[in-house]
């Protein structure tokens, strides 16, 4: 039984179709990472979840309960918007428990759940203040603790992290994921940063234009992406994609050249290859490349290419000498390249 | 550069500038010295001190045409909040034709004073006004609204409740301009309206809310001469809906008491200050449960 299930699932605005034939299920106490592009659709799923829109077609299942005609307030999930929408007139501790005063919990039960929820976010020293008392990652508390507290069957996340500055974010990530691993909680994460859905997500379902490009486990959408799209939209920097010429048993990517898989004769073909797999020497095999810009970022260095008039970017270890303007030799081993058709997209092969 | 900006903002300013004092501040200097004076307009003016403000507080009318303006305030001016905020909050989403409704809302507020007094006068004729003929088919009570005196009071309170375009539009903007994942929370928190309203709505509206309430009660003062002067003038006799506006113009300009008119207005401007006044620091107790 999913704790989540979209069936079939499509949602117009007019003429634009914001979401079609969804078809998701997310597990009893799964945290389900939904990425994508803006305008992908993925704040619509769940906001169609969270009944704060009514489907096109479709439907929606919460614990085996179909949900599809139900107000938002008879489907027991909790959500947390990217603005916090916390009450500023409110105190944290009247934040919190907002939902459970507005069901009517007695006011002796009331202040025990609140100051069990701001315990778990570690915001229960801030229950007096108001909102406009609060730093941007104690608000973030604040909203999460008022989702915790109602113990919905299903917490639903619009990019909670995204208004906080970089090294907060990545603090609050993990405690995000430590409180989703002790409670065991139901959790959906819409995020437009991939970095987040692969740290965060048990699993990953990537959306693109409203349609579902592929659900799977963080390191297979890494590893195996289905298409064009997700190769490109999961890593960073995203994959080079290069176009190809056959000739004989090879297939010329830019500076590359690769043995012609058999079978895929027919069509045409693109070629892709994650920075970290473009090999790097100062001289002997491979085709040279000038070095066009260099970032360092102390744990890795990227490195900008121009070879055989195509712009490469390559992951290299920050031990590695280069100076802008220095002949490099780039090479890449066969195993490593992604093979897609030029007209779909689709992946035809990795020749890992 | 900062001197040719300052010397643009004067330039701007001074045609308001010299509109306020002309029109405005001249006036109300006058009146205040006026009010020290006897003045027809024939002779010429006579000091008198507090005479003026001596004989009203002996005068009859003056004391009822007070109380008159203060029962007024009392009930139109909670009242015409109340209808500006139920008709921002019934009104504030789209649908189809909210635009016409929104304009029938501001309508009455934007007709002439004395076009407006007129169509109450036919509307609350008690044999053939529609507003009779509506109360008899329900089976309600038709009052003599305009000839007896407790139904000419409330007369001219509901003739009050219909003019509140600006409260409205005012409540109207504030309540678009709260942010919608608010109620979207409190949809999802399965909070009911009337919670959802008295938790949240009103406390996110109050400093806009206070602020119409000030501005109203000053405006009520006068807001009813003109239904006084042309639906009522002033009665039933003797003095039913004779208020200070009123007292003020028929001294004035009816027995040509300037001084003591200008004695009556003073009176009229240090009863509003008291009001708001006394409002403000009853407010101010509560204030920092509304601070945002």
């Amino acid at each position: 039984m999913a704790a989540l299930g979209y069936a079939g699932v499509r949602k117009d605005y007019g003429d634009v179709t914001a979401l079609r034939d969804l078809e998701l299920e997310v597990g009893e106490g799964e945290l389900l990472a939904l990425v994508g592009p803006s305008g992908s659709g993925k704040s619509t799923a769940l906001r169609l979840a969270a009944g704060l829109e009514d489907v096109s077609a479709g439907s929606i299942s919460i614990g085996g309960r179909d949900v599809t005609r139900l107000p938002p307030a008879k489907r027991n999930v909790s959500m947390v918007f990217e603005s916090y929408a916390l009450f500023p007139h409110l105190s944290a501790a009247e934040n919190i428990g907002f939902g459970l005063r507005a069901r009517g919990l007695p006011r002796r039960e009331l202040s025990g759940r609140v100051l069990e929820a701001a315990t778990l976010t570690g915001c229960e020293r801030l229950l007096e203040r108001k909102p406009h008392q609060l730093s941007g990652g104690e608000r973030q508390r604040v909203a999460l603790a008022r989702a915790l507290a109602r113990r919905p069957d299903v917490f639903l996340l619009d990019e909670p992290l995204s208004n906080l500055d970089a090294q907060l974010r990545v603090d609050t990530r993990a405690e995000l994921k430590r409180l989703h691993q002790r409670l065991g909680a139901t959790m959906v994460y819409v995020t437009h940063d991939q970095v987040e859905a692969l740290t965060l997500g048990d699993r990953v379902a990537v959306l693109h234009e409203g349609t579902l490009q592929q659900l799977d486990a963080p390191d297979a959408v890494y590893r195996r992406p289905v298409n064009r799209f997700v190769a490109r939209f999961i890593g960073s920097p995203s994959m080079n994609l290069l176009a190809t010429e056959a000739e004989g048993e090879l297939l010329h990517a830019g500076p590359f050249d690769i043995p012609r898989p058999r079978g895929l004769r027919a069509r045409r073909l693109e070629a892709g290859i994650r920075p970290e797999h473009v090999e790097l020497a100062g001289d002997g095999a491979g085709t040279p490349a000038r070095v066009e810009v260099v970032e360092r970022a102390g744990s890795e260095t990227l490195v900008y290419l121009v070879a055989d008039g195509v712009e490469l970017v390559a992951r290299a270890s920050p031990d590695v000498r280069l100076t802008v303007g220095a002949t490099m030799h780039v090479g890449v081993a066969a195993r490593n390249v992604y093979l897609f058709d030029a007209e779909t997209g689709e992946t035809l092969a990795s020749l890992e | 550069m900062r001197d040719r900006e300052t010397r643009g903002l004067v330039l701007m300013l001074l045609p308001y500038l010299f509109g306020i004092s002309v029109l405005v501040a001249l006036p109300a200097i006058v009146t205040f010295a006026l009010a020290l004076y006897e003045y027809d307009l024939i002779r010429s003016p006579r000091f008198v001190g507090l005479g003026n403000f001596d004989e009203l507080v002996d005068d009859e009318v003056f004391r009822i045409s007070v109380r008159n303006s203060l029962m007024f305030i009392l009930f139109a001016v909670p009242l015409r909040l109340a209808g500006a905020v139920a008709l921002a909050l019934l009104l504030h989403r789209r649908f189809r034709g909210v635009g016409a409704y929104r304009t029938a809302g501001v309508l009455p507020t934007v007709v002439p004073d004395v076009a407006y007094a007129l169509l109450w006068l036919w509307i609350f004729n008690p044999l053939y006004g529609p507003l009779n003929l509506a109360l008899e088919a329900l089976g309600g009570p038709t009052p003599r609204w305009l000839t007896d005196p407790r139904a000419a009071q409330w007369a001219v309170i509901v003739m009050s409740l219909f003019t509140i375009g600006e409260g409205f539009l005012v409540a109207l903007a504030t309540r678009q301009s709260l942010p919608h994942e608010l109620y979207e929370l409190a949809d999802l928190e399965a909070a009911k309206p009337w919670y959802v309203f008295g938790r949240v709505t009103l406390p996110l509206m109050a400093p806009t809310l206070l602020l119409l309430l000030f501005r109203d009660t000053i405006f009520s003062f006068q807001a009813n001469f003109v239904p006084a002067l042309i639906v009522t003038e002033g009665g039933p006799p003797p003095y039913a809906t004779t208020y200070l506006p009123l007292f003020v113009y028929q001294n004035a300009f009816e027995y040509l008491r300037y001084g003591y008119a200008a004695a009556a207005t003073v009176s009229m401007f240090l009863i509003t200050a008291a009001i708001v006044y006394i409002q403000y620091r009853i407010v101010r107790r509560w204030r920092h449960a509304f601070v945002v």
